[in-house]
């Protein structure tokens, strides 16, 4: 290659690669989507992009579904726009993830973002969102302090861990009317925001209630070995044992609960792992009757006909049926659309402004929440959670009364 | 909560998971002892022993014990090809010798688990049934995960092999001729670079052994070795670099030190107890407990 191949070469390249910025046509709303692709949560993020993926399938295609933006194509708003998702990696380091964030703001140009799955990673990305004015839904991150932040442009629609720590203790006075003996807790939290913020909401609704908590174990996230924290919560043998911890972590505590013999009386877990398939496939045999708390019960199908209709269409593409954090990542993906067609602009203050005034009644959801209005927060406070127990490998809806499909299995080992 | 029961308990797992540490950490003793290369990839060679073993039980569905001198032989075929492939190569670098071999495993660590998260998923895998599984014993309140005896017992087997391939045979009188000194051994006849393949070889079944022993009792995926190189790192230099025997004490010693931080602190703080006796070693025998160098 001679020096003027060279620089022919050269000079279409640069014209290639500044090409896309011109060639973005109107046409098209262009959203960033962070989630961890790789690394030890890569599987929820590839479940993710599938939800996602399904979102935008119900807003760019014709269906004819109960959801906002479910009939017809595109935005109408916006001259029937249709949405495009640009996925960016952030590795579960908050880090990567103000990086990535920037990237999509700045190169890419998205008019908004969704994430994250790790809280510690949305605390970086909702603060660059807010830097830039542009809005940032938050999909499936549970931390409360997230929306105590002071920002204006962070959306969550989806529960928080006070909310769901609420509903596990508001379920353990209601089986402890019906005369069960519930006095004594372990808490089980890896060392990160999702961790720390849901012990914290434990600690405080236990004191607030009159629990004991008998063990509060924190331990590092992806530890090699859980031996030594499984023998504390084995001597403490506390009436419920409340895990919060990621797929990883929550495999090795139940097959080092197994190996060291300890049978808890009763488990009930913030989710994140006791929400994954793979978890259940990995060790469910090992804990029949174990709870979890969920945002999402796929016994709602049997009410609503578009949760059995969205639920079909990601399961042809990720052959996995909705979950809690794949429902949330769905609805997500649809408020923010819903507020952009409203704002019938790209602009980040004008879609904050529609946002803010989102209201969506329950029944256009596919989630068993009251609604969906945000407060000046950027909370719903309307998410009501649900409370799922594992029967028969199934994931049954026992808590609250109004959604519960059966009633609990209570204690899961004597 | 001290009771004789929890401090019995913590010293028995601490043993266990100390055994298996150290048969995670010799390989890379091993070739780090025999041509200063240390292998950055160790993680990575762990990772894909699990998903081999793995692999095998779903193919030919067997116990992930018995599929473990298979898993040992295809890892030692891996490692022979990586040196003869890669670190043939990068030992020639006539600059900067040490930074190109850091670099030539870091990058084979880096494709082996881009490689892992597209052929496998990021998906978390984990052999549903094994004999070692359910089969616990327990006396006095004590558990012994069936699991992780049978890798102690298999880690313990691999030392007293690895004491008697390195003692008794020619092949281990022709390693230890190299390690001394790789120039002088081509004047007795004996082929350097059969040496250094063989030895990566040897290198990689043991951990190939780690992995299957580990795919017994540990979840699968694609990153699931960086955490436990980490410990490789710290039991080597703790047992002295290239030091075979040392790197089975030092495992021993960091289970332990693990385990009792685990007893006597909040479990948060377990590693600083393995990494505050790691410092101490860095200050003050930094050619760690057995090393020569």
């Amino acid at each position: 290659m001679n020096r003027r191949d060279l620089l022919t070469a050269g000079t279409a390249a640069l014209a290639f690669g500044i090409r896309p910025v011109f060639a973005q046509s109107p046409k098209e709303i262009v959203i960033g989507a962070l989630f961890p692709m790789t690394g030890a949560s890569g599987q929820t993020g590839v479940d993710a992009q599938h939800a996602v993926n399904t979102a935008v399938d119900v807003i760019n295609s014709p269906h004819e579904l109960d959801l906002p933006l479910g009939k017809g194509v595109g935005l109408p708003g916006l001259g029937g726009a249709k949405v495009k998702i640009v996925y960016a990696d952030h590795q579960s380091d908050p880090q990567k993830g103000r990086a990535e964030a920037e990237r999509l703001i700045t190169r890419e140009k998205v008019v908004a973002l969704i994430g994250t799955y790790q809280s510690a990673v949305a605390v970086t990305v909702s603060q660059t969102a807010e830097r830039y004015g542009v809005p940032f839904m938050s999909a499936d991150n549970s931390s409360p302090s997230l929306h105590r932040q002071g920002l204006k442009f962070f959306f969550r629609a989806a529960a928080h861990d006070e909310m769901f720590s609420t509903a596990m203790f508001d379920f353990f006075e209601t089986m402890r009317k019906k005369g069960h003996k519930i006095e004594t807790l372990a808490l089980f939290h890896e060392d990160t925001i999702f961790g720390t913020d849901s012990a914290n909401a434990q600690t405080k609704l236990a004191a607030e209630r009159g629990y004991k908590i008998v063990a509060d174990i924190k331990y590092r996230a992806n530890s090699p070995s859980l031996s030594a924290e499984v023998q504390k919560l084995k001597a403490a043998n506390a009436d419920v044992l409340m895990p919060s911890s990621y797929t990883t972590d929550s495999i090795l505590l139940v097959k080092t609960m197994s190996e060291l013999g300890y049978k808890p009386k009763a488990i009930v877990a913030q989710d994140a792992g006791f929400a994954e398939q793979s978890f259940y496939n990995a060790v469910g045999d090992k804990i029949p009757g174990s709870i979890t708390r969920a945002s999402f019960s796929l016994d709602l199908a049997a009410k609503r006909a578009s949760v059995g209709k969205v639920n079909a269409m990601f399961k042809a593409r990720s052959n996995k049926d909705l979950n809690d954090l794949t429902s949330r990542e769905f609805m997500a993906l649809v408020v923010l659309a819903d507020a952009i067609d409203r704002a019938k602009s790209t602009d980040g203050e004008k879609i904050r402004v529609t946002l803010a005034a989102t209201s969506i009644p329950g029944e256009n959801t596919i989630m068993p929440w009251k609604q969906i209005k945000f407060d000046a927060s950027g909370q719903n406070n309307d998410a009501d959670p649900v409370l799922l127990q594992l029967v028969n490998g199934k994931l049954i809806t026992i808590f609250p009364s109004a959604a519960a499909t059966a009633e609990p299995i209570w204690p899961m080992n004597l | 909560m001290l009771t004789a029961e929890t401090i019995v308990q913590s010293l028995v797992s601490g043993l266990l998971t100390g055994l298996i540490y150290a048969l995670i950490a010799v390989g890379l003793s091993l070739i780090f002892g025999l041509m200063d290369v240390v292998n950055f990839a160790h993680g990575e060679f762990l990772m894909i022993a699990m998903y081999a073993t793995f692999g095998l039980v779903l193919w030919l569905a067997i116990d992930p014990i018995l599929a473990a001198p298979l898993v040992a032989a295809l890892l030692f075929a891996f490692g022979a090809v990586v040196y003869v492939v890669i670190v043939r190569y990068a030992m020639r670098a006539t600059a900067n010798r040490g930074m190109v071999q850091i670099f030539a495993t870091f990058g084979l660590a880096i494709v082996m688990r881009g490689l892992a998260q597209l052929l496998f998923t990021p998906d978390y895998r984990s052999i549903p049934h094994s004999w070692t599984e359910g089969n616990n014993l327990s006396a006095a309140g004590i558990y012994l995960p069936m699991p992780q005896l049978v890798g102690a017992v298999i880690s313990i087997l691999a030392f007293i092999g690895l004491y008697f391939l390195i003692n008794r045979t020619d092949f281990g009188r022709a390693l230890e001729a190299t390690r001394e000194d790789a120039g002088a051994v081509a004047l007795v006849g004996i082929d350097k670079n059969r040496v250094f393949t063989l030895g990566w070889g040897l290198g990689a079944s043991l951990v190939g052994l780690a992995g299957a022993v580990m795919a017994t009792f540990f979840y699968i995926y694609p990153d699931v070795g960086a955490s436990f190189a980490l410990i490789a790192y710290v039991t080597v230099a703790l047992g002295g670099f290239g030091s075979v025997f040392g790197a089975l004490a030092a495992g021993i010693i960091v289970g332990l030190i693990e385990a009792t931080t685990a007893l006597l602190f909040p479990p948060a703080l377990k590693s600083v107890g393995i990494y505050a006796m790691y410092l101490a070693v860095v200050l003050f025998r930094p050619r760690g407990l057995f090393g020569s160098i």
